[in-house]
């Protein structure tokens, strides 16, 4: 175990007192004066062409400073770059209900939503596809004419011999499963703040986003303005959870509306309204087939994916990519076939959601893992151990794996939930399921496809010995601030309260690519050692010189510099910046990260997602109990291990696991956007459940630290590995409680209800025969 | 999310309140809690001219016994039902069927009367008003009427409630000896309104049989009912688990249950007859407690 002083600690999370005393400022908080309030006219039709817009009326309502339609600013953008197929407002055709049709700022919400209904727009209508199965087969009327049969992309991908690996099994099995819509439902709405200066020609802009960065070039684009024209702040962010990891309309909606009234201008979504933007995990339905020997040994695995995608590209493909590119990868398999279809229909385009493209699959895969386990009579986790990678090594879709902290999880749950005396021995009525998931250290990638670092830190320090860190990284909840904090903090040697950290504001701070895809630790925590590092070898030169010793026999701790030779010297942190200040004037360094070359993956089509420097691993125990009268699950108890590499910080690791499992179980047993005709029927907190304390289980995280080699002091990813394992646990836990399984989420009672009712007789449970 | 604008009354007596009422008629709508109409009025469902606030009324707010009635102000909260120790000692089922209502802020702001005259078809109150064959006094310058709560309930969204009156009291008698009750729910995971909720109370007589069986059902159909079917298998005879369930898979006989986004017709459905069966049996082993 290494030695460190603030790696490791559980220190409290930097921007928590903020938070929890409300004085914290959340974009909706900020104001400027003059500022206006914008608001959106949505389309109320699923696809129709725009014939005539007149917005004269709505302009000459008094305090009304701007309309904005699609053919006032009609550059095409999205956040990747083979999907720019969206626009600040829609140019001549709604594509679903909600769409974005007109803008309008004025100086009262009330005056903005009158002038709304003043605008007049003649739609005609088209014919709309709703179902991702039925709108593959569309000869006319396409949703993008560039797209035909309304297929945004589809991917095919052989590795190995799949058709040969099924051959040579001993166990063949098939099942269909779907997975309905969810959505992140964060608590902090949409919200952007805009001011274009006209004196200046500058666009300052505060958002909640995940993605500075992204929308600063977005909005160059856009708004056709250069980019030293524009500066992007992330205020402070109540949750985003892949919501905002990509441009929102609202934001260009915001800017544009700005830029046009030369004022500040606001926009808030209101919660129908971030249903609407959505940009959630898409409805999927997976055709899975896996082959095994008789031994548990997995001969081959096939899927063909479906994936429902909303009216518009952005993140789709990449979504769809994961879902491909992970499914076989976190075992031995070698043989695997993944063919995906990335769908258009007219809904709210889907998006990137914790654990992105993963969770779905995930789900099928373990539930269809956890029948062939059943099948073959082996223990589902001594299946799962059966087919562990051997690291380090290159899976068949040739994703670089060097840290695998897999079967350390699965033990560890297994010993920590009583797994060998529950198991098949439980109360009719009551059970326990495994299953495993994994997840990226962030994309080897860059979507934007650029070779320039992902991350880059720059650390300053000040004449009263304070250090400032200047990151672009987002702090979104999930503790970024404080884990970069914690790093150069241990590796500077010093007090964490030394450190000032300024962020995520595209004028003050370097380029990092934003928080999505559990990027954050891993690669600005490195940019953050790299920086600290080269900061700590000017303080050592600086004081290797008053000492005249050698640089190398310093070390740095407790907020002080002290020599390793025997010599007893010891100068204080402020000793030793006021040393290195006279010998160099300014003390300043910089680190950046990019993936290195062998983690980047193969060059086949699509092969750009899925590498990752680095991997988490998770195993879940679910412990559920079923009212076999209602069909109500309910999940008493989770044990989770989660391989995080190392825990620079414990507690925000734990909360983030918590969180994950948390999020996982919603979508397990509740949540689901119901939709009809391209209507969401359930638009309202009060009618979309999202998991809140009242029903979190117990859970009980556990840290595997498997140490990566590439990663900052051995961490990996720790927010968004364990949320696809809580379904297929619940899952398979339910078969091991009544002997039913449920091959869609959300498992609804009513689902169990309905099987159990089609499986009379409980003597017919598959779980080792018990009763 | 604003509501339209609104012209707002407080007034300090009932007097006063049935006059605005008067005058404006349709207009206006009664504020007593506002945790229904509010939320209606932000997302403009609701668009009232006018709104008479009547929590400022002092004397409509009270809980109170007079010789084996009780009488409810219907200013008064569902934290107010739930915490009230006469309520508990002579008519528990009503404390426990608020208890379920919302949450706490929802108990400590709602009101018996703004629950009931709202009408909501998945509220609580109505199945246990219906259980406990209670009166609605309902008063407007002309006078106060009394309506039983099986006539009060007309349809969803709709009371009795004619144009002019208020909702001002609740009354019913209290539990006679060896009598059990209890409320069971099916909560709907976001909103926590009834998917189905079933108030149970009965009576037994020296040898064990249903010498009253009352069972009001909230969430399954437009409007709150009494499940007349299983009250009819229960009286006069003796009660045990079997005959409870037996009667119990009456409990939608002549009604036909909603179909909605959180449960099929079919579900909710099976789901009374399921909380039916619960609350008698729980209802049964209070009144044997009693002895």
């Amino acid at each position: 175990m290494a030695n460190f002083s603030i790696v490791g600690q559980r220190l409290p999370m930097v921007d928590g007192p903020d938070k929890v005393t409300g004085r914290g400022l959340y974009t909706d908080d900020l104001a400027l004066p003059g500022m206006l309030v914008g608001k959106i006219l949505h389309s109320p039709h699923a696809h129709a062409c725009i014939r005539r817009i007149d917005t004269s009326r709505a302009e000459a309502l008094p305090g009304v400073k701007a309309v904005v339609t699609g053919r006032d600013f009609p550059n095409r953008y999205g956040i990747l770059p083979i999907g720019h197929d969206e626009t600040a407002f829609a140019v001549d055709k709604v594509r679903y209900i909600g769409d974005n049709v007109a803008g309008v700022a004025a100086v009262s919400e009330e005056g903005a939503r009158q002038a709304l209904e003043l605008i007049e727009v003649d739609y005609e209508r088209l014919p709309a596809y709703f179902d991702p199965e039925e709108t593959m087969k569309a000869e006319s009327n396409w949703i993008h004419d560039e797209k035909p049969h309304n297929i945004e992309k589809e991917y095919h991908h052989q590795f190995g011999n799949v058709e040969q690996g099924l051959a040579e099994a001993d166990l063949v099995v098939s099942e269909r499963f779907a997975c309905s819509e969810v959505t992140h439902a964060a608590l902090e709405p949409h919200s952007t703040l805009a001011h274009y200066d006209p004196a200046t020609d500058r666009l300052t802009v505060w958002s909640s986003t995940q993605v500075p960065y992204y929308l600063h070039l977005t909005l160059a684009n856009v708004l056709g303005m250069p980019k030293e024209k524009i500066r992007v702040i992330k205020p402070l962010i109540g949750g985003g959870f892949g919501g905002k990891s990509e441009v929102i309309p609202v934001e260009v909606e915001a800017a544009v509306l700005s830029r046009q009234a030369a004022l500040p201008v606001k926009i808030t979504y209101t919660r129908e309204e971030v249903f609407y933007a959505h940009r959630g995990r898409p409805i999927q339905i997976i055709e899975l087939t896996i082959g095994a020997k008789r031994d548990g040994r997995l001969t081959g695995v096939k899927a063909r994916i479906v994936q429902d995608g909303g009216a518009y590209c952005g993140y789709g493909p990449v979504t769809l990519l994961y879902s491909g590119a992970l499914l076989g990868a976190m075992y031995d398999i070698q043989n695997v076939q993944f063919d995906g279809y990335r769908v258009l229909t007219n809904k709210p385009a889907c998006g990137a959601m914790r654990g992105h493209g993963t969770v779905n699959t995930r789900f099928a895969f373990e539930s269809l893992l956890d029948r062939v386990a059943c099948e073959l009579g082996i223990d589902p986790a001594e299946i799962r151990l059966r087919n562990q990678l051997q690291p380090p090594c290159i899976t068949v879709n040739q994703l670089r794996v060097t840290s695998y902290g897999y079967p350390e999880c699965i033990r560890q749950v297994v010993e920590k939930s009583g797994w060998g005396e529950k198991r098949g021995k439980l109360p009719y009525g009551k059970g326990v399921g495994i299953a495993g998931s994994h997840y990226v250290s962030g994309a080897a990638n860059s979507i934007i496809r650029s070779e320039m670092p992902h991350s880059t830190v720059n650390l300053r320090v000040e004449d009263d010995a304070t250090v400032t860190l200047l990151t672009g990284a987002s702090e979104i909840g999930q503790g970024s601030d404080t884990i970069q904090l914690q790093l150069v903090a241990e590796e500077l040697g010093v007090r964490p309260d030394r450190i000032k950290l300024v962020a995520a504001d595209t004028e003050r701070t370097p380029i990092d690519l934003g928080s999505y895809s559990s990027r954050v630790t891993f690669m600005a925590g490195n940019a953050c050692l790299a920086a600290a590092r080269n900061l700590r070898k000017q303080l050592f030169e600086a004081v290797a010189r008053v000492w005249g010793v050698s640089a190398d026999q310093l070390e740095a701790r407790d907020d002080r510099v002290c020599a390793q030779n025997g010599s007893g010297k010891v100068m204080s942190f402020e000793q030793a910046v006021a040393a290195a200040r006279q010998q160099f004037g300014t003390l300043e360094a910089t680190g950046s990260y990019a993936p290195p070359a062998e983690a980047r993956g193969g060059k086949f089509k699509g092969a750009g997602v899925g590498p990752s420097p680095a991997y988490s691993y998770s195993a879940q125990v679910a412990e559920v109990s079923v009212d076999t009268e209602t069909g109500q699950v309910s999940v008493e108890r989770i044990t989770v291990a989660h391989d995080c590499g190392r825990a620079i910080n414990p507690m925000t690791v734990e909360g983030q696991v918590e969180g994950s499992v948390w999020m996982g179980l919603g979508q397990a047993v509740q949540e689901e956007m119901i939709w009809n005709q391209g209507r969401l029927m359930n638009p309202s907190l009060l009618e979309y459940k999202s998991a809140s304390t009242l029903e979190s289980p117990e859970i009980v995280p556990i840290l595997v630290e498997s140490v990566d080699p590439e990663g900052p002091l051995g961490a990996k990813e720790a927010g968004e590995g364990s949320l696809a394992a809580a379904i297929p646990a619940v899952a398979n836990a339910i078969y091991d409680a009544v002997g039913v399984r449920i091959t869609s989420t959300p498992i609804s009672a009513e689902k169990i209800l309905k099987a159990l009712r089609e499986r009379q007789k409980p003597q017919a449970r598959g779980n080792g025969g018990r009763r | 999310m604003i509501p339209a604008s609104f012209e707002y009354f407080a007034p300090r007596s009932l007097e006063e309140a049935l006059q605005l009422l008067a005058h404006h008629g349709t207009e206006a709508k009664l504020l007593a809690g506002g945790h229904s109409l509010l939320p209606m009025m932000k997302l403009r469902l609701a668009t009232p001219r006018t709104l008479i606030d009547l929590g400022r009324i002092r004397g409509l707010s009270y809980i109170r016994e007079d010789g084996g009635r009780i009488s409810i102000g219907a200013m008064t909260t569902h934290a107010e039902v739930e915490s009230s120790e006469l309520l508990r000692r002579r008519a528990p089922l009503l404390p426990e069927t608020a208890a379920e209502i919302g949450d706490v802020q929802v108990r400590n702001r709602g009101t018996l009367g703004g629950s009931l005259a709202h009408a909501d078809p998945a509220a609580d109150y109505p199945a246990a008003l219906l259980a406990l064959d209670a009166e609605c006094v309902l008063t407007s310058q002309k006078g106060t009427r009394t309506v039983v709560a099986k006539d009060f309930f007309v349809d969803m969204l709709t009371t009795a409630l004619q144009a002019g009156e208020i909702l001002t009291e609740v009354r019913f008698a209290a539990d006679s000896p060896r009598t059990g009750s209890a409320y069971r729910k099916l909560h709907h995971p976001a909103s926590g309104f009834a998917i189905v909720g079933v108030a149970a109370r009965l009576t037994l007589d020296a040898t064990g049989k249903g010498s009253a069986v009352s069972v009001g059902i909230t969430g399954v159909a437009p409007k709150p009912y009494r499940a007349t079917g299983v009250e009819r298998g229960l009286l006069g005879q003796t009660l045990d688990a079997k005959r409870i369930a037996e009667a119990s898979a009456q409990a939608t006989r002549g009604v036909e249950p909603l179909s909605d986004l959180q449960a099929s017709a079919r579900y909710r459905a099976a789901m009374a007859a399921v909380f039916t069966r619960r609350a008698l049996a729980a209802a049964l082993g209070r009144a044997q407690k009693q002895g």
